[in-house]
């Protein structure tokens, strides 16, 4: 029998340019609504003029291998996949959303999974498995111009993701840990822009009006 | 008859508007008009997308002037998402937030779908539905009246970003008119004609940037937005992953090409060329030059190019543009040591100055000093166009005009349309108003003028509302946008995800590439793409001219420019172009050092050389050219300039200059700029940019990227900031002045004043201030208006069928930015205090030169 594959997400935030093509790429293609996202990108201004670096982070749901919010929800909507994806069932969702009070929304470390608005249940980036069964890369991964999205399946030694893993560069690849056993890696993403990152609620999309680019600690 | 008398009235009355009945379309009192929606206010249903049986269309994305390859989504008749096309050579695929996200315009609730008349006065907003018919029949019979009475300069074609080349020229050229009008020189002319003066190839180059070691970036903001953003942007980061290539940005502001850059400069505005020609000065004193390339290439010998420079020391350059002269001395040795794999290049922070076309030939210079022309990981370039495919007007061709006129040709500055027609877009109103030139018929086409040109809502506002200077305005555009409010007629467009054109760019990978762009859905309503409304108005004229719109569509047109394509073992290249969006010709050469390649024997018959080695031919016209530079029994092609070299000292551009009454003796010598010297301590400079979600005007209606970028507060330094005790989130009065030196209106004079929201940062220097265009729309509909709720009263509503006729909840309910909920808005347009300031010779409009005040309001 094949193994599963095992799906993963790399960031190499260096070659990042904060252009929010992974983030409207999932916004298009998913209809997510204004006000919500499922993939967004952080910008942080660290320094004095004329020493200033601006520091980005597109910021995923970190498909965690212990997730808080799956362990959070009363109604047991949320399950991990052979395929280490964390998807949520829309029906389960739906017929327990009543009385959970979202708690997947506050167990999440990362921001990743918000209920609402309209259809009122959870919604998070579940690596578009639509697009994959039909070997189509996610969509964000699709679209980033800069090469600084790798995807592919941790357990082929010859896919890009491994490949990258295994690289230089690569190497220095580690998850944004606030716990839940993260499984995105990031390559030099600045604590600073990743101290932006919301902790316990959804992003928030005001969190990226300019003259919060230079504000410390979560937006 | 009162207005009102002839407005619909009553709940829903306004859900269809027929043939013949009129509306009401001003921002103020559109309110009084707003539809109670009928639709219900829940979310639609998310289509369930099954992937493996998608119809899959490649096109060309337009949301900005890179043109990357796309592939449209299509499921049930309905765009699903939009990619990028694995096939082109540029992106590999890729895509950026504005390719991915024009997804909406298509459903837009607020679309235009019906030809409108104006029926009150002239930008009131008062609008009769007609039908196409009485729309051709009305255009055609005024533009053969101009014809009729010899005056065919008198129908005017303004263009904004369109991709239309070949068929407005067609149009134009047979109707007789020479004033095909464009926004060149509101955006690159000095960049481009500093390519042209030195390298005289092209107008813009390909830098090599994924096998650069060292990339010295004057100006380009290319992570968000230069032509050929992601192109460039891709390669950078391939260059510095893979090569550990430097990169150095001088910029005024933190653009986010400075904020990622290894180092980041912040110089005075408009002396990037000094800095550029102080580090020529320290490459040629410390020996690090290419003396070969010089000695070969270059049409100035190393004594002369030595005396230039001489003047241009590290310590005048810091004095004047605060860059240290440690970090002028370092940079200029780091970037000799990694030549010839480094690269210097520009754009608008260089070249959008008075000083600007200077700037950006000294910057070019350097490439030839340190010899990383035409090199690998240096500054490359490449002929560009569709001529090179046998890309041809159907036949019969209309000739061009022989005639002029002052507003596509103005004497003032020569060098505008020297090597290609980039006009001095900024002047047209004014000319107009003062004059200069007669119009009857004003044809617009994605140009946004209120917003996009200098006194946008002044000047362009005042001559667009006038009447006796622009009888007859027809606009065609995709939304009732402020260009539209402001016509007499409205042309409901497609937009480019939905009409046809033929359409490249320069490549990365150096070898030639052709593109369509094709309807991936059909255009909602009755929107026509504005080729095909020139065809159709063609057909109607006398047959002089209607002989040359024989088409049946705009799509014929374009399949008749393809027929002699040649793809090898492709029996036609317009189906070839339709299956595949486009193709890249392998097996013509890699344009790699195109001035190294030998002329063949069997070419140079009929040609003779003169004493300094350049081959000229006489041409079908009589007139010698020249194609190549002798060197011993070889003849080279060499650079495509007079001298056959790389014109470090154009002869030509002192000529210009001297017909105008400039002292200019052809070397890119630092011009100090009029307005900024002696500048008083309370004087900044205003400075506009781009986001990387939007360019000009045209994004802003579509929610997915005004969602990420609608508000655009005004930059202000930390520093400069505290010494008018501002903080984030004040307001300030912004004024503004009008420059001085050889430019239009050149009086110092306060221009106007205008309140706007500021916010404090490190991230531009001190003495500048800068906001971006794009935004404040006060037309356009809700996504760019920043307003959440119903829709208003729009003709778009009245589609029976069609996308474009459903209400979006999104806009209606979750327009989160909306002042009224506690919002910032939808930003500020400043246009209309930065003054027409074309720079000598060439004409491009010096954006980044605006003197002004701040005080706090």
């Amino acid at each position: 029998m094949i193994p599963a594959p095992q799906w993963r997400l790399a960031v190499d935030v260096e070659r990042c340019t904060g252009c929010h093509a992974c983030s409207v790429a999932c916004k298009a293609e998913f209809r997510v609504p204004l006000g919500h996202f499922r993939t967004k990108v952080y910008y942080r201004d660290v320094g004095s003029f004329p020493a200033v670096k601006r520091h980005f982070l597109p910021a995923f749901c970190m498909q965690c291998a212990d997730a808080p919010c799956l362990k959070a929800c009363p109604a047991k909507a949320i399950a991990r996949g052979a395929d280490g994806i964390v998807r949520v069932d829309q029906a389960a969702c739906r017929s327990g959303r009543k009385h959970c009070g979202a708690r997947c929304e506050s167990a999440c470390p990362y921001g990743a999974i918000a209920t609402g608005p309209g259809k009122g249940t959870a919604d998070k980036c579940d690596l578009c498995s639509d697009r994959l069964a039909a070997s189509l890369l996610p969509t964000c991964v699709a679209a980033c111009p800069t090469e600084a999205l790798v995807f592919g399946d941790a357990a082929d030694p010859a896919s890009s993701l491994s490949r990258f893993l295994a690289s230089s560069r690569g190497r220095d690849a580690v998850p944004i840990d606030r716990g839940g056993s993260p499984q995105v890696r990031y390559r030099a993403a600045d604590p600073q822009v990743v101290a932006r990152l919301p902790n316990g609620r959804p992003h928030d999309p005001a969190s990226y009006e300019i003259d919060t680019w230079a504000t410390e600690g979560q937006a | 008859m009162k207005r009102r008398q002839f407005i619909k009235q009553g709940i829903g009355a306004l859900a269809t508007l027929a043939l013949g009945e009129v509306i009401l379309l001003t921002p103020d009192e559109a309110a009084a008009a707003t539809r109670r929606m009928s639709e219900p206010a829940a979310p639609p249903p998310v289509p369930v997308v099954d992937y493996r049986n998608l119809k899959q269309v490649p096109s060309t994305c337009l949301n900005c002037s890179t043109v990357c390859g796309i592939v449209g989504l299509v499921q049930n008749g309905e765009l699903v998402a939009i990619e990028g096309n694995p096939a082109d050579p540029n992106t590999h695929g890729t895509l950026c937030a504005k390719g991915v996200g024009a997804i909406s315009i298509n459903t837009y609730p607020e679309r235009l779908l019906y030809p409108l008349k104006r029926v009150g006065k002239r930008g009131e907003g008062l609008w009769q539905r007609i039908s196409w018919d009485e729309a051709y029949a009305t255009l055609a019979r005024r533009i053969q009246a101009n014809i009729d009475a010899g005056h065919p300069e008198r129908v005017a074609l303004h263009q904004g970003r369109s991709r239309l080349g070949a068929e407005f020229s067609r149009f134009l050229n047979a109707i007789g008119s020479p004033v095909s009008l464009n926004h060149r020189a509101l955006c690159s002319s000095n960049k481009r004609a500093a390519n042209y003066a030195t390298i005289g190839d092209t107008d813009w180059e390909t830098p090599n940037a994924d096998k650069s070691r060292y990339i010295l970036n004057f100006g380009s903001n290319f992570m968000e937005c230069h032509q050929g953003s992601i192109h460039l942007a891709r390669r950078v980061a391939q260059g510095r992953a893979n090569n550990g290539a430097k990169l150095v940005t001088f910029d005024v502001r933190l653009s986010n090409t400075a904020g990622r850059s290894d180092e980041w400069h912040a110089p005075f505005p408009g002396t990037d060329g000094l800095i550029a020609l102080a580090m020529g000065h320290v490459i040629l004193e410390a020996g690090l030059h290419d003396a070969a390339f010089i000695n070969d290439w270059v049409n100035a010998d190393l004594a002369a190019l030595r005396a230039f420079y001489a003047p241009y020391t590290p310590e005048w350059a810091e004095r004047e543009s605060g860059i240290k002269t440690a970090d002028i001395r370092r940079i200029a040795r780091e970037f000799a040591a990694a030549a010839p794999a480094a690269v210097a290049f520009t754009n608008r922070g260089s070249q959008a100055h008075y000083n600007g076309f200077n700037n950006d030939r000294a910057v070019i210079l350097l490439n030839a000093l340190v010899g990383s022309i035409g090199q690998e990981g240096g500054y490359n370039y490449m002929k560009t166009g569709l001529g090179g495919f046998g890309v041809k007007q159907p036949e019969p061709v209309p000739p061009s005009p022989k005639i002029r006129t002052d507003l596509e040709d103005p004497p003032e500055w020569p060098l505008a349309n020297r090597w290609q027609k980039m006009r001095v877009g900024e002047i047209v109103y004014d000319y107009l108003k003062a004059g200069r030139a007669k119009l009857d018929v004003y044809l617009s086409y994605t140009l946004a003028a209120p917003l996009t040109w200098p006194e946008g809502r002044s000047l362009a506002v005042e001559v667009l509302c006038d009447e006796t200077l622009i009888p007859f305005h027809a606009c065609s555009d995709v939304v009732y946008s402020e260009m539209a409010h402001y016509a007499d007629m409205i042309l409901p467009d497609a937009s480019y995800l939905e009409r046809w054109g033929l359409d490249n760019r320069d490549n990365y990978e150096m070898r030639p590439y052709i593109a369509l762009r094709q309807p991936i859905t059909p255009p909602p309503g009755e929107c026509v793409s504005f080729a095909d409304v020139l065809i159709n108005v063609g057909k109607r004229l006398g047959p002089e001219q209607a002989r040359y719109f024989q088409f049946a569509n705009h799509e014929e047109f374009v399949r008749q420019q393809c027929e002699n394509i040649r793809i090898p073992g492709v029996a036609n290249a317009f189906d070839y172009l339709k299956e595949h969006g486009l193709w890249v010709d392998t097996a013509k050469p890699t344009a790699w050092r195109t001035y190294e390649r030998n002329i063949a024997d069997s070419e140079l018959a009929g040609t003779r050389s003169d004493e300094a080695g350049i081959v000229w031919r006489t041409n079908a016209q009589g007139k010698a050219v020249a194609i190549g530079l002798r060197s011993g029994d070889r003849v080279r092609r060499g650079f495509d300039t007079p001298s056959r070299k790389f014109e470090a000292c154009n002869a030509e551009v002192a000529k210009a200059a001297a017909k105008v009454g400039i002292a200019d003796d052809g070397w890119p010598h630092y011009v100090p700029i009029p307005s900024h010297l002696n500048l008083p301590a309370d004087r900044l400079i205003l400075t506009t940019f781009k986001w990387n979600v939007h360019t000009q005007a045209r994004t802003a209606p579509q929610k997915l990227l005004s969602e990420i970028v609608h508000d655009n507060p005004l930059w202000i330094n930390s520093a400069t900031a505290r010494r008018h005790a501002l903080k984030s989130g004040d307001w300030v009065e912004v004024t503004t002045y009008r420059p001085k030196g050889h430019t239009l209106h050149p009086t110092g004079e306060m221009l106007g004043r205008q309140r706007v929201r500021v916010v404090v940062t490190e991230g531009i220097h001190p003495r500048v201030v800068a906001i971006s265009a794009s935004l404040g729309h006060g037309f356009s509909g809700r996504a760019s208006e920043g307003r959440k709720g119903r829709r208003r009263a729009n003709p778009g509503f009245a589609s029976p069928t069609g996308n474009a006729a459903r209400e979006d909840w999104d806009l209606a309910e979750n327009l989160w930015w909306d002042k009224a909920s506690g919002g910032r808005g939808n930003g500020f347009n400043l246009n209309a205090i930065i003054p027409i300031h074309p720079s000598p010779v060439t004409g491009m409009q010096s954006w980044f030169d605006t003197v002004c005040t701040v005080k706090k309001v």
